[in-house]
């Protein structure tokens, strides 16, 4: 069984600054880290290939400037990685986006292809930057294969995909009060896989060292094989950047307990939102 | 003798292209209805209301989208809520949200139709159908929009999206390819009068039922998701010394979806375990929602919070050092607060 892992990267919010009062990000650390939810992709993977004798293979969510989550996928004990190279998005000026889901869609979708005999193709559900979900949702499209989002747990039963989603309250039918319920799909499949839903391993120490020395541990291909040069520009452009009004501490709360706790109750609502 | 300027430009105005915006199709802003325990999506009616805005500024008509089944009785709001036309697929095979059979409906629909910019809620359904029907027309997706406004020379929206969870907003627009396709998110626009006096016909989509590729197999037994660490969830209630009964705290928590800590004085009650401390020393956190419960907050605790989105804190000193941190202050003894707290979320 080939299973497929699409890794990106995001600039550790750790590391950043937003000073709204001057409209400014300032980048303090400019450190790079795998995105959570598809480090838990790479967990899903590596947890099937644990029980049987599946092969994972790492792709890079983006034409990234460099392969380190590639590496730290190998060393996690990914089988294969490959770099995508050749005519790079034009990276966005100031901004942790390349918007560029339409386009990476196609050249993954004609990668997988390439792979060929591919059973599944996992991917994170969102991005911890801007929140996108819309990678494994145009990857299905492109590949034609059904999806299941936002997984909890995965497992592969014979030829098809089962895995445990939260189904939102409104949505849930005839379910009974669970919230999470189990669905499956026959392979292949995409699936994403919720940020949090596992708990990682840690690299193992000497597969880290070897794969950082070895050069050649991560294939390179070009993407202008895969798909026409001219499409590897993103549909999405960024117009500009806009901050919210400072933050005003110590708003106080009048009247009686009963009155306060309303208040604060319509505060919260809004704050922590809907899950629908 | 030659015609004059007011005939030049009135004839000019005669002549501008009508193209693209008749009620009975072609271009158009579409709203694409969410259906949830048989009532409308609240984020559906926000987004005509953005629908309507842009609408408005393009020169464009409105539509509503509604599928389902027995959702003849929502169609009413669709033209209340902005839409000037209405399409709607009533259907058993789309009683229950599946991509394939929503998607079969949609991509025919607006293959016909060639709409200009297609708004979803993002929400479950939304988020999914948006991103498909993108990539199979070759559209561009702008996800989780909590603004808008128009380039009036290339008819491009622009559209702000929060970064980190909206420490900041990037402005993004999609030049070139179209439909555009937007998915709002819930609470970001205000939804709209709802006009009694505005009515119509809908249009009736013929549906073709197609299987859908996900089953539902049934409830998992015993699944409980890992406990997201402190240091990254999103929303944390937080008990102090003064918090009086921590089972309501614990409640308060379990309401908001957040994980139940503490402070020194909790580790001291035995409330919870010393690594769960919030202390610089302990687990520093950077939640969207802090909710202090009678925490005094003394230097250490209120460092360990710097990166806390909104603080809201519940403590009965007004000279508690807490409230120098916090967004919101309730100056109240938390055994009268939180009772009601929990009733009015409740």
């Amino acid at each position: 069984m080939k299973i497929v892992v699409i890794l990106g990267r995001v600039l550790d919010p750790a590391g950043i600054v937003v000073n709204r009062r001057r409209g400014r990000i300032f980048v303090n650390r400019e450190e790079y880290v795998m995105q959570p939810a598809d480090a838990c992709a790479l967990e899903a993977a590596l947890r099937i290939k644990d029980g049987s004798d599946a092969e994972v293979i790492a792709l890079p969510h983006g034409l990234l400037p460099d392969d380190d989550v590639l590496r730290q996928a190998l060393s996690m004990g990914a089988d294969r990685a490959i770099h995508f190279v050749g005519q790079v998005a034009e990276q966005l000026e100031g901004s942790p986006l390349t918007y560029g889901d339409a386009v990476m869609a196609r050249v993954l979708a004609a990668a997988v292809e390439r792979l060929g005999d591919a059973d599944l193709v996992l991917v994170g559900a969102t991005t911890l930057d801007t929140g996108q979900s819309q990678l494994g949702s145009r990857l299905a499209e492109a590949l034609g294969w059904p999806q299941i989002v936002e997984a909890w747990a995965v497992r592969v039963v014979g030829d098809h995909v089962e895995t445990v989603c939260y189904i939102p309250p409104p949505l849930r039918g005839g379910l009974g009060g669970n919230p999470y319920a189990i669905l499956e799909a026959d392979l292949p499949a995409v699936v994403t896989v919720h940020p949090g839903a596992l708990k990682l391993r840690y690299p193992d120490g000497t597969r880290l060292i070897n794969v950082y020395r070895d050069e050649r541990a991560v294939e390179v291909w070009d993407a202008t094989d895969l798909v026409d040069a001219d499409i590897l520009k993103p549909l999405l452009e960024k117009r500009g950047q806009d901050f919210p009004p400072e933050r005003e501490r110590g708003v106080w709360l009048e009247g009686a307990p009963q009155e306060m706790a309303q208040a604060l109750a319509s505060e919260l609502r809004k704050r922590v939102g809907r899950r629908a | 003798m030659g015609d004059s300027y007011l005939d030049l430009l009135m004839a000019q105005q005669e002549e501008a292209p009508t193209e693209g915006i008749t009620a009975e199709g072609g271009g158009g802003v579409w709203v694409v209805a969410d259906v949830v325990n048989g009532e409308l999506a609240p984020v559906i009616l926000e987004a005509f209301g953005a629908a309507r805005t842009l609408a408005d500024m393009l020169g464009a008509y409105v539509y509503g989208v509604l599928l389902g089944e027995g959702v003849a009785d929502l169609v009413p709001t669709l033209y209340q809520a902005g839409a000037d036309s209405a399409r709607v697929a009533d259907h058993p095979s789309l009683a229950r949200f599946a991509v394939e059979p929503y998607l079969r409906v949609l991509s025919d629909l607006f293959e016909t139709e060639q709409p200009e910019v297609v708004i979803f809620g993002a929400t479950h359904a939304g988020r999914q159908l948006a991103a498909r029907l993108a990539q199979a027309s070759g559209g561009g997706l702008i996800e989780r929009v909590v603004a808008v406004s128009l380039d009036e020379a290339t008819r491009t929206v622009q559209a702000s999206v929060p970064i980190y969870g909206g420490e900041y907003f990037e402005i993004v627009a999609c030049p070139e390819a179209r439909p555009q396709f937007l998915t709002v998110e819930p609470g970001a626009f205000p939804a709209p009068f709802l006009d009694a006096y505005r009515t119509g016909e809908p249009t009736l989509l013929e549906v073709e039922p197609v299987e859908p590729r996900v089953r539902v197999v049934g409830e998992t037994e015993g699944f409980e998701p890992p406990e997201v660490p402190l240091s990254r969830a999103p929303v944390i209630v937080v008990a102090g010394r003064q918090a009086g009964d921590f089972e309501l705290v614990k409640q308060l928590a379990a309401m908001l979806g957040g994980r139940v800590t503490g402070d020194r004085g909790a580790r001291d009650a035995g409330w919870i375990e010393p690594g769960q401390v919030i202390d610089v020393r302990g687990a520093e956190v950077a939640p969207q929602v802090y909710v202090a419960v009678g925490v005094r907050g003394d230097t250490f605790h209120n460092a360990a919070i710097e990166g806390a989105g909104f603080v809201a804190a519940i403590h009965p000193d007004p000279d508690a050092p807490i409230f120098r941190v916090a967004d919101l202050c309730l100056e109240a003894d938390p055994a009268d607060v939180l009772p009601a707290l929990i009733e009015a979320l409740g």
